[in-house]
């Protein structure tokens, strides 16, 4: 196979994979369709915070011993420029 | 110390004044945020890290790497943390690289080892040795048990002379976060240093994304400036996408120096929404293009002539820390195609450094 051939074979395989997660992301925002005047305004949890962030690129809930999750968070507050609110969140939501 | 200096580090410099500035009246600011319940979580030093053997085939040539990247986290309370990272990677090749008994040695590397002051939201001090924060590959891709390919982008050389690490100071933190979006950066400057397992350029530069958080969405841009020899510019933009939905990891970067321009594209999915039998589903399916293009010559750690690439990765995860990975790809340029295999095993190892007292 051609160099050229195999770029346009990745190429729309990236396009196809975008497309696929465009349409599913339209469908989750097709069926909660309320105005966001009529949502109620609740405070953000740590899970949120740990499935905004952290479950980008590791696998929730994550077995941690309660022992070490201070400094796992401190850790990776620093690489993922977290706020002060979110690692406390997140310590709550991993160490409760 | 040497002549011009003073003018080498006045932009660096004014830049990280700005940005404390910026970081202090953000941080007056901060609106009031409701009290978060006490939690039970400790603060004991931990020894984290991967280990990774990988068989590889470069156009013929078989190379044996096994390799271990241990991290030290040591908290000194709840705002300072020492962090350290040192990797041990053998490399072991055929004494005629096609025959003959495998020989070869284990390389050590500091990889960072700095002091972290987690002063705000807006504001942590990093001190040390610390990993270049350009693009998408360097700081956040780089660990074996991470990266769903285990060759790097051939653009990871751009912004990340000498060593991958500098010297010196680093600020970072947020600029500002909405409940929709958050801004971060990232500002460093490093100091020459030829000093064992602490080498490092004078260089000066930083890093800024708006993270979108509903749709998982990071674009950024990174800049650098080398300030020794020849002065030279490096910037890189990067998007790193993972929908809610879908178990897709899309991220795709490009990069531009004086030596070269190229980008590379990455897409990962993994099958467990799909209707198939459970084991099938812990396996995912990796593509990565690239291409470079060579200007004034090439040479840094670049490719001296154009050069594409494409891998095509299936990696098995037996539980979130283990996993199987492999992948082939292909190398095209003047100098001749070859093909790249990769098989191997990652496993991630997390622990803390004392056992607990038995009560």
């Amino acid at each position: 196979m051609k160099p050229r051939s195999l770029v346009q074979v990745l190429f729309l395989f990236f396009i196809t994979a975008t497309a696929t997660a465009i349409f599913s992301y339209g469908q989750q925002q097709d069926q909660s369709k309320v105005p966001a005047s009529q949502k109620p305004q609740t405070p953000k949890t740590g899970e949120q915070v740990f499935n905004n962030n952290c479950s980008r690129c590791h696998t929730p809930p994550m077995a941690i011993s309660p022992r070490i999750t201070g400094t796992i968070v401190m850790h990776m507050r620093t690489r993922a420029r977290l706020s002060r609110q979110d690692e406390k969140l997140l310590l709550q939501y991993l160490a409760p | 110390m040497p002549r011009g200096f003073h003018k080498q580090i006045r932009w660096p410099a004014a830049t990280i004044a700005i940005v404390v500035s910026l970081a202090c009246s953000l941080r007056a600011q901060t609106p009031q945020v409701p009290p978060v319940p006490e939690n039970h979580a400790g603060h004991v030093p931990v020894i984290s890290g991967g280990f990774a053997y990988i068989h590889n085939v470069n156009g013929g040539v078989t190379t044996l790497l096994p390799q271990i990247n241990p991290i030290l986290l040591v908290p000194f309370g709840s705002h300072v943390l020492l962090e350290s990272r040192t990797d041990f990677t053998g490399f072991f090749q055929r004494e005629n690289q096609t025959s003959g008994p495998f020989k070869g040695k284990v390389f050590k590397t500091v990889d960072f080892a700095q002091i972290d002051w987690l002063a705000n939201s807006h504001a942590i001090l990093s001190v040390g040795k610390y990993l270049l924060p350009f693009g998408l590959y360097n700081e956040r891709l780089v660990p074996v048990w991470i990266r769903n390919l285990q060759d790097s982008p051939i653009t990871a050389a751009i912004g990340t002379r000498t060593s991958g690490a500098g010297d010196g100071i680093m600020l970072r933190g947020l600029v500002l976060q909405r409940s929709a979006y958050s801004i971060q950066y990232s500002s460093y400057f490093s100091a020459r240093s030829g000093v064992n397992q602490l080498e490092a350029a004078r260089t000066a530069g930083g890093d800024s994304s708006i993270y979108l958080t509903r749709l998982r969405l990071e674009a950024g841009v990174s800049y650098q400036r080398f300030l020794q020899q020849r002065n030279i510019n490096s910037v890189a933009t990067y998007i790193s996408w993972q929908p809610r939905t879908v178990p897709l990891d899309l991220k795709a970067e490009g990069d531009f120096n004086y030596n070269g321009r190229g980008y590379w594209t990455e897409a990962a999915y993994r099958l467990q929404q799909l209707p198939i039998p459970a084991l099938a589903r812990n396996i995912q399916l990796v593509t990565r293009m690239q291409q470079f293009f060579p200007l004034h010559g090439g040479g840094n750690s670049l490719p001296t002539v154009d050069t594409h690439r494409i891998d095509f990765g299936l990696n098995y995860y037996i539980r979130d820390d283990i996993r199987f990975v492999s992948s082939y790809g292909r190398s095209f340029s003047e100098r001749g195609n070859a093909n790249v295999w990769n098989v191997g095993v990652t496993y991630r190892f997390l622990f803390p450094l004392f056992p607990a007292r038995k009560k």
